[in-house]
Formats: structure tokens, sequence, C-alpha cells
């Protein structure tokens, strides 16, 4: 599986979604699906697909799908 | 205020999901949160009332806002992220509520409120969400007004509880559907409907099993079965947008038991007496009397509580249910004491 594709996984598994509502548009609170235990299951599915441990103040940042592929760039996971 | 504007939430919440991970997908002796008994006075007379609000039980008694605030002090420093406020109503003394959620400064907690929905318009809503509620779980009983209402012992009450969650929802809160799912309705078309509704709705489904306790006290007969346990599980892999407390919340597997949460989240009355549970009236110490830490490592001393059980003690365990939690007269003021009903080999020493 490509880094995109674990990616756009952590998402789909974790918001229940299709791989069509994944885009820019996508932040938190905008389905309710990314509500706050939401966020948590992404971050641990994230943390999971790319052997990660992220520090609060990113978990905070994660407001987004594109928000998300900048942060990881700073565990040196490029999306 | 979302999580994402707590940071100290999210650093408690990401130990939390640290330590399950570690710990095998179980909750372990790792402490999640608190439910609050603020208030037990209510307007409605619900058949099930695990407080028996409905028999006027000490319905005066609330804990003032300096004791709350210690309360709030030390479950912070426990690592507790999540506080359940609930009643009896406690939308019937909305001043004493905002009261109370200023003495525990709600930016250090997953805040929500568990309520009957009747009291809650959209001004009220307003005010919750300002105040720092994240999560309000609005219990409803049947998707036909009349049951719900029959039930609850208010006509209208449905309408109202209904109409609380789109409030809820307009204003950014999280909006709960609290289900209360017994052996009588788990396998149900009504419950179907139900969670039907809550997933058009895009509410989250609050799954809470019946329990012989309090107004239903020694009626075992409601317990969910393996049958009706299985259905539950079948109904979150449908919906997606299923919780209970005893699931774990995060990862893929809809299957994944995180494991009977008594101590990890502890139940404070308004006398403050601290239970492992709501629904386990079991008494394992007093806010005025010890603090959160040493009730809390007690607790966690007594095997049933410190072990993993994939079983909700007061829901599904029978077994349990039939050795510990029978005592007549048994209620939320009335609790046994752990040291009384549990045999020294029970519990750890030192």
């Amino acid at each position: 599986m490509s880094t995109k594709e674990k990616y756009d996984n952590a998402f789909i598994e974790s918001f229940s979604v299709e791989a069509s509502a994944l885009g820019d548009a996508l932040e938190y609170n905008t389905i309710p699906e990314w509500d706050s235990i939401g966020h948590m299951t992404l971050v641990a599915a994230l943390e999971d697909a790319f052997s990660v441990s992220m520090e609060t103040d990113d978990i905070i940042e994660l407001s987004s799908y594109a928000k998300g592929k900048e942060i990881l760039k700073k565990y040196g996971v490029e999306v | 205020m979302p999580i994402l504007a707590k940071p100290r939430v999210v650093e408690k919440f990401k130990s939390f999901l640290d330590y399950i991970r570690k710990n095998d997908g179980h909750i372990g002796t790792k402490q999640r949160g608190l439910d609050m008994n603020l208030n037990n006075a209510c307007n409605l007379r619900c058949k099930h009332c695990f407080t028996n609000s409905p028999k006027g039980d000490h319905v005066k008694d609330v804990l003032p806002p300096e004791k709350i605030a210690d309360i709030a002090d030390q479950a912070d420093k426990l690592g507790i992220f999540e506080w359940d406020l609930q009643g009896g109503e406690l939308l019937l003394r909305p001043e004493m509520l905002f009261e109370t959620l200023k003495a525990i400064r709600t930016e250090r907690f997953y805040m929500y409120l568990t309520t009957n929905g009747y009291y809650l318009d959209q001004a009220m809503a307003e005010k919750l969400a300002e105040a720092g509620i994240n999560r309000v779980s609005v219990s409803i009983d049947s998707i036909e007004a009349k049951e719900h209402d029959e039930f609850r012992g208010k006509e209208g009450s449905w309408a109202k509880a209904i109409e609380a969650l789109k409030h809820v929802k307009a204003v950014g809160m999280s909006p709960y559907l609290n289900i209360t799912v017994g052996h009588y309705n788990a396998q149900s078309e009504e419950i179907d409907a139900l969670f039907k509704y809550s997933k058009d709705q895009g509410y989250t489904t609050l799954v809470n099993v019946a329990t012989p306790a309090g107004m239903w006290q020694k009626m075992s007969e409601i317990m969910v079965d393996e049958a009706d346990k299985a259905h539950l599980i079948q109904l979150r892999k449908k919906y997606k947008n299923v919780l209970r407390n005893i699931w774990n919340p995060f990862g893929k597997d809809d299957e994944a038991i995180l494991g009977c949460n008594t101590v990890n989240r502890l139940y404070v009355t308004p006398l403050g007496d601290v239970l492992t549970c709501p629904y386990v009236h079991i008494k394992i110490g007093n806010v005025y009397q010890q603090s959160l830490k040493e009730i809390s490592e007690f607790g966690f001393s007594i095997k049933y509580f410190r072990e993993h059980s994939a079983l909700c003690l007061a829901g599904e365990d029978k077994d349990f249910v039939s050795r510990f939690l029978s005592t007549p007269g048994t209620s939320i003021f009335n609790p046994v004491d752990a040291r009384e009903i549990f045999p020294p080999e029970d519990i750890r020493q030192g």
C-alpha cells in the first residue's frame, strides 16, 4: 500500500466514509463521525499506519485532511 | 468548545489511548472518567431509573461548588479526561449546573451532560456550549412517542427529547442518543428503527444495557443475553455510529472489548460517596474522607475491578449480580460497602 493509500485508509476506516469524502474540505466537525472520539480514533489509525507517536500539539493541529499531511512530514512521512 | 481547544484533554486522552494499546486493547486500571450525580431531583418518573429519583430519594442533596472544584483538581491529576454530569435531571436547576461547570473548569475535561432533554431548548443549548460542554446524551427509549412517554411517565417528553438533540447538534456539541437496551427490546424492530433514526440524523448512539438496579432491582430478567449482545454487535457493524463504554472505540475491530469500566469511571453521589460505577452500587470511599487517588487505588485492589472483565458486571454478569448486587434495599444512597461485601482474599493487601 502506498503512503497515500495508507493515509486515506486511516480516514476511511476511522470515519467509515467512502474515498470520495476525502479532500481538503474534510475538517474536524464537518462530518458527524469526526467528533472528539472520531478524532482520537483517527490519531490512533495514523499512528498505527505510520508507526509514529504524535505530540499533543500536533494532535490538536490535525484539524483537517490537508493539515494532516503537513503534520506527518514532521514525523518523516511524506503523503 | 471543541476538544481541539482543550489541550489538557487531548494530552490525557492520548495517554489513555497509549495505555490501551500497550495493554492489549484493554482498559486495565487506567483512570478514564468521572460520572457525577450532582442532584437527584427529576421531572420524569422513568420506570428503570437507577437512582430511585421517582421515589424522591435525596432530591435536595447536592455537592457544593468548592467540593466539586477540589474533586476536579484531583481528577485532573489522576488523568481523568471525561466528566459526565447527570442526575436526576440537572436542567431542572440550571443555575446550580452552571455554577458547577465553573467550579470544574471545563477546559480540563471532555465534558458531557446526560439529560432527558425536556428543558433543553435552543437557548439552553447555546449556554451549555458556551460553558464548555462537548457532548450531550439525551435519553430516548423508543421511536414511538407514546411508548417513550409512557415509560418516562410524562406526555410530551419524547417530543422534547427529539428536539433537544437537534438543538445540541445545531450549536456544535456532539449529540448522543442514549438508549437503554435490555432483553425486553434488544432484538426488536423498534430498537433497529431508533438506531436508524440516530444514524440518519448524524448522531452517535450510546447504548447502556439495562441493569437490575434502582427501580429495577432484582429484575434480572431484563439483562441482555448472548444473543442480545451479538445483535448489538451486528447493529454496531451495520450503523457504524454505535458506542458502548465497554467497547473499544478506537481501531478497526467492531468486536473489540475494552472491558468493564468499574473504577475506571468513578461514580460520585450527591452525598460524596464514590461507587465503582453508576450501576454497581458498591461504595469504595467518600470524597469527604479520602482522596480520589486513595479511593481509586482501593477500588483497583479488588479483583473484580482490577482484572479484565469482558462482561459489564452490572448488566451482563448474572453471577456477579447475584453474589454482590442483590442485597435488598441497596441504592446509590444506600450502597453496600466494598469492605463488607468482598471477602479478604478478593482484596489485594498492601
